[in-house]
């Protein structure tokens, strides 16, 4: 609030400073009665700007962290400010906004012959809830509970049954220790987990501040040196995954405090020719919190039963049943470097040719201590060493991640003649991993169990991509323009399915733009990618890499045909007015291949097929100079279906089994509608804004297929309701003028949010099965949350303000 | 061709293009007005104004721009003394005598301080070209209009100044193949909004063409667009860029994308393959109806990849939903649960992305 007074106090204090430099100078009574002389100019003002500042008011039912979200409406000062100075040698130009408030944002430029500097420093809030509850306390990257409760839950043996009490519902504890039957989830959902009395209230949210400062210096006409330097920081807390078994899910606020440096620096130098710059951009990750430790809720002590491996002293079923340790502990995002070396070059030929390109040199190094292998004191003892020799230590101390890039881009474009021209385009990117391999063949599974298995080194994911475009113009008429083109894309991949996968990419598109009554704007492509030399895991072809089905191909480099087209026409029939038209459509079906000899042709898992299907229409009209207005509709859908298979692995029949077989199709619908009413001093002295904005989503996902048809037969499926939401916004701001100077201003925002999610749990259940309550459950069936989730709002905010123009 | 052969022949090519520009220069020649608000390839500018209306009529380019009431319009800075008109040009006063709804004081072309501004050179006739004999005449067909020149004309009157940083790589962009031109979306005598655009905020100006993607902001999961704190050139240069999409920074989706999400930078211990390959594998960061703008609700998201045996794959619908522990994969973060660690891992037990 002092802050606040201060600025508010600097701001009028300047604005006031113009009233001074426009007093009548004294010196001017002391020329009376000498010659006439010409009139003195009359003096530029100091400073020029706004001051907008006033009181505003936020009411909201509901969700309050999802009306927010991104923004700050507590009750309060509204502010926004403006100042600059243009004299004949420089120009400045400041501006704050919200000031004090968690959505703050400042600017501040300056520019002068040869030099410009600019400032940005912008808050975001990410408000995720304020309904969100914990039992958890946290204390930088450890976050504990309370040990009486842990020890009720667990029990005075490592029974499954002992506890008094619920930690996780359908976990150990007191009854029921898992849950697969109705009878069972109802039970579990009647005995509430001791945590829920527990849990203390507190706002899950966290802010990303960004302080940026970029300076250009215009050594001579020709030559710049530019540099930049950024900083951004982001703290509090965010929802965050941290279990210890099938049963034992977590969710719990993460702590955040991490920060990004990053600079730059370039010298460009440039005639009309031609240009040449050569920078280099540095960037720095630091995370404060390197690792997160957190108390397993159903156990205040590591799991052991006394016996020897393989046996003991752990559950070997550890990681499923629970029975595992007291803590967690997971590393979270490391420390890391990235520097970039690049080239940027243009040059104009003869017969209007230009080429340009850049080359780009990219380093990344992450080389973070690691972790222990576990935090669980059971495992980590020589008893259990001797049957897991790798445990006993790490093969190396820290990561010694890197990565190594070279990235090239090279355009070639001519307009040999005015009707003809053409472009093309190569790019090269290379993503070298260098990260030595790890090997983590043992390993701990959820800190509780651990295990050997063949596949347990690190993956090196090295991608390099080769991408050559061209494409030809031609301009018949001087209406319109047809061009024509051809793309390949050529992708080598080590650890992916395919090594090799390359895209041939056909294009067209038609311009008409020189009509003052009528452009349109149309495109189509389709294209062919597919991929070479599958990895296969097994000689026999049974299974693929990480146990997967064969025949499984991953969506984002699996042989695809895809088709895309978009229209925009946009008629203007006097030049006050437009309607315009815009439709947009695509369609990828993704193939089976025989890349893999088995017994099964044909058969594809994974994405099968992928569509978008987007229009809009609307208008804009401008009857006179002061009033416009438009609108618009739109319609979007998105649509997909995926194969899998619910089974067991091989040699079990259901692996290959193809009544086992289910699909699932997401169909995500969209309408649209967006308005708008500017008045600006029809009424004298008077503007007058109005915005609508309205978004209304159906977003289903409906399972079938052979598997899902034999679980409705026993009663063991239901359908998932829709995802539904319907938003509204509606924002008016009215600006009354007294005089040039001074005036009031008066802004309403409204914001409405109705949303049915089965994935937010409320008080009485998953949303969608049961009516919803708006209130949070921490505790359903296998889980223990913040109650973080989709849930519905009405907020309003008013403003009433005061505007001094100076 | 082989890597390490490509790599030399990139080097080789931009050694040339080098040479030959530094040959070109010895020739001399002047600069161009550009003024760099951020360094070339940096980070993403975040601060923006909040959504206003959109667009007018951008049907012939600057031919129907308005002069919004709202247009705010710094004082006039004291303008430097003109020299003596060259050969064949006028002078701006005679220029305005006519066209005095035509003025370009207040925006960065006006500032006579900057030698490289039409203010500081020509005025109009920096821009329009010799105004002598289209005085002499009126005839319009005999001064440069660009409302009346092809787009790839414009671009490149504009360009022979707007060459650098920003506007370094727009001959052969994405826009320039389409036919749009500088006065395509921007405009000297008329701005709406920042950076002289012909509209009040960008995401009004793209939705002229690219109404389907500014659509999304309104998701209920997208980024903070609609509040104002970013704009479409947070992540995108519109003018031309090194990466794909015409992303701002880097040159592939994930270098763009950690440019500002550093903490999936890694390189981890354990990479998550699609994680490597691009973030828009599982993201829409334009918007979406699903939590964290994923491209489906997980777990199903996760389920059009991960087909093995066991948990994986199984249907999972309202029965487990309401009568199992296994609703913990389809409610709250359903996978992301377990396997938080989704973008890679660096603990030594982090294989299935679990710690």
């Amino acid at each position: 609030m002092r802050n606040r007074l201060l600025f508010l106090t600097a701001a009028l204090l300047l604005a006031s400073s113009s009233g001074w430099a426009q007093a009548p100078s004294p010196l001017a009574s002391a020329t009376q009665g000498t010659p006439a002389q010409a009139p003195p100019a009359v003096p530029a003002p100091l400073f020029s700007g706004t001051v907008d500042i006033g009181g505003l008011v936020t009411t909201v039912d509901g969700d309050e962290a999802r009306f927010e979200r991104y923004r700050d409406t507590r009750d309060g000062l509204y502010s926004t400010f403006n100042l600059n100075r243009e004299t004949a040698r420089y120009v400045f130009d400041a501006n704050a906004f919200h000031v004090g408030y968690r959505d703050q944002r400042y600017s501040a430029a300056f520019m002068s012959r040869r030099v410009n500097v600019d400032f940005d420093w912008v808050s975001v809030p990410l408000n995720f809830s304020y309904l969100a509850r914990t039992p958890f306390v946290t204390n930088g990257g450890v976050l504990t509970l309370d040990d009486s409760a842990q020890r009720a839950v667990q029990g005075p043996t490592n029974a499954t049954n002992d506890g008094t009490a619920v930690g996780v519902p359908c976990a150990p504890g007191a009854a029921p220790a898992s849950c697969s039957t109705p009878a069972l989830a109802a039970q579990a959902k009647a005995n509430r987990s001791i945590y829920n009395s527990l849990a203390n209230a507190f706002d899950l949210r966290h802010r990303r501040d960004t302080a940026n400062v970029a300076l250009n210096y215009a050594a001579t006409r020709a030559l710049d040196v530019d540099a930049t330097l950024r900083s951004s920081r982001r703290e509090g807390q965010q929802p965050w995954g941290a279990s210890f078994a099938f049963n034992t899910a977590i969710e719990l606020p993460q702590p955040l405090d991490q920060r990004t440096n990053d600079a730059s620096l370039g010298t460009t130098w440039a005639n009309p020719r031609s240009m040449f710059r050569l920078g280099w951009n540095g960037s720095w990750f630091n995370n404060d919190i390197h690792s997160l430790t957190w108390d397993n809720p159903i156990r205040l002590t590591d799991f052991s039963n006394g016996l020897a491996p393989p046996a003991g002293p752990y559950d070997p079923s550890g990681y499923s049943n629970s029975n595992g340790p007291a803590q967690g502990r997971q590393a979270m995002a490391p420390d890391n470097v990235m520097h970039v070396v690049s080239a940027t070059g243009l040059y104009k030929l003869r017969g209007r040719t230009t080429l340009n390109g850049v080359a780009q040199f990219t380093q990344q190094r992450q080389d973070d201590d690691l972790i222990p292998w576990t935090i669980n004191s059971v495992i980590n003892q020589p008893g259990v060493f001797a049957a897991f020799p790798n445990l006993a230590q790490l093969p190396r101390p820290t990561a010694e991640a890197e990565a190594v890039g070279v990235n090239t881009l090279l355009n070639l474009n001519s307009r040999p003649f005015r009707r003809v021209g053409f472009t093309v385009r190569y790019r090269y990117n290379d993503r070298d991993v260098r990260t030595p391999v790890f090997d983590a063949r043992e390993y701990v599974r959820f800190d509780a169990v651990p295990e050997e298995g063949e596949e347990g080194f690190t993956h090196q994911y090295d991608i390099s991509r080769q991408i050559f475009d061209a494409s030809a113009s031609f301009t018949p008429s001087g209406w319109g323009t047809v061009r024509v083109g051809y793309g390949h894309e050529a992708v080598e991949r080590h650890g992916r399915g395919f090594s090799d996968v390359g895209e041939h990419i056909f294009r067209a598109s038609f311009d008409a733009f020189s009509s003052q009554y009528v452009t349109v704007r149309t495109s189509f492509d389709t294209a062919r990618r597919r991929g070479e030399g599958f990895v296969e895991a097994d000689v026999d072809y049974e299974e693929g890499p990480g146990g997967t089905q064969p025949t499984l191909r991953y969506y984002d480099e699996a042989d695809r045909d895809r088709t895309r087209g978009s229209v925009i026409v946009t008629v203007m029939p006097r030049d006050n007015v437009d309607v315009y038209t815009q439709f947009g459509g695509g369609r990828d079906r993704y193939l089976a291949d025989d890349s893999v000899p088995v017994s099964r042709p044909g058969e594809l898992f994974g994405l099968h097929e992928s569509d978008v299907l987007s229009w809009n229409a609307g208008f804009n009209y401008h009857p006179t100079d002061v009033v416009s207005l438009g609108a618009n509709y739109g319609r979007d859908r998105f649509s997909s279906l995926q194969l899998s298979r619910n089974a067991s692995p091989p040699p079990d029949p259901s692996w290959t089994d193809p009544n086992r077989n289910w699909t699932l199709d997401n169909d995500d619908r969209t309408n649209n509608v967006t308005a708008y009413v500017d008045v600006l001093r029809a009424i004298r002295n008077t503007d007058i804004r109005f915005g609508y904005d309205y978004s209304d989503s159906n977003n289903s996902f409906a399972h079938g297929g052979p598997r899902v048809a034999a679980l409705t037969a026993i009663n063991q499926f239901i359908p998932l309701p829709d995802v539904e939401n319907t938003w509204h916004r509606a924002t008016t701001d009215v600006q009354y003028f007294f005089n040039a100077r001074t005036g009031v201003g008066f802004g309403y925002y409204f914001e409405k949010l109705d949303i049915v999610d089965y994935s937010a749990i409320d008080t009485n259940g998953s949303v969608g099965f049961t009516p919803e309550t708006g209130e949070p459950r921490i505790d359903w069936l296998g889980g223990l949350y913040t109650g973080y989730g989709n849930r519905p709002y009405t907020g309003h905010t008013g403003s009433v303000r005061v505007i001094y123009r100076f | 061709m082989t890597r390490r052969t490509f790599f030399f022949v990139t080097a080789a090519l931009g050694y040339v293009l080098a040479l030959t520009m530094a040959v070109a220069a010895a020739g001399g020649g002047g600069g161009g007005p550009d003024h760099l608000r951020q360094g070339y390839g940096g980070p993403p500018k975040l601060y923006a104004e909040a959504e206003g209306p959109p667009l007018r009529s951008i049907g012939a380019e600057g031919a129907h721009a308005v002069v919004g009431a709202d247009l705010q319009v710094r004082p006039a800075a004291q303008a430097a003394q003109a020299p003596a008109p060259a050969t064949g040009y006028v002078g701006e006063d005679t220029c305005l005598s006519c066209h005095e709804d035509r003025p370009y004081e207040g925006t960065k072309h006006g500032l006579a301080f900057n030698e490289r501004t039409p203010a500081a050179n020509q005025g109009c006739e920096s821009c329009h070209g010799p105004g002598q004999a289209h005085v002499d005449s009126g005839d319009p067909a005999l001064i440069r209009r660009p409302s009346q020149m092809a787009p790839a004309e414009v671009s490149a009157l504009c360009m022979t100044c707007h060459n650098r940083a920003e506007h370094a790589l727009w001959d052969g962009s994405q826009h320039d193949q389409r036919n749009l031109s500088c006065v395509t979306c921007h405009s000297v005598h008329a701005p709406q909004g920042e950076g002289q655009i012909k509209a009040k905020t960008q995401p009004a100006l793209c939705a002229t063409c690219h109404r389907n993607v500014t659509n999304r902001q309104h998701r209920f999961n997208h980024m903070p667009v609609r509040e104002g704190a970013m704009v479409c050139t947070s992540c995108h240069n519109p003018h031309g860029s090194t990466n794909v999409r015409l992303l701002r920074a880097g040159t592939t989706v994930d270098e763009a994308c950690t440019s500002c999400h550093a903490d999936k930078r890694g390189p981890y211990l354990w990479e998550h393959a699609p994680v490597s390959e691009s973030c828009v594998t599982c993201h829409d960061p334009h918007g979406t109806n699903n939590e964290r703008m994923l491209v489906s609700k997980v777990p199903f998201l996760c389920q059009r990849c991960h087909v093995t045996s066991r948990h994986p794959p199984t249907v999972y619908e309202g029965y487990l939903l309401n009568n199992s522990q296994n609703a913990n994969k389809i409610s709250a973060r359903g996978c992301v649960i377990c396997h938080q660690m989704i973008h890679g891992s660096n603990a030594p037990s982090g294989h299935a992305l679990l710690r």
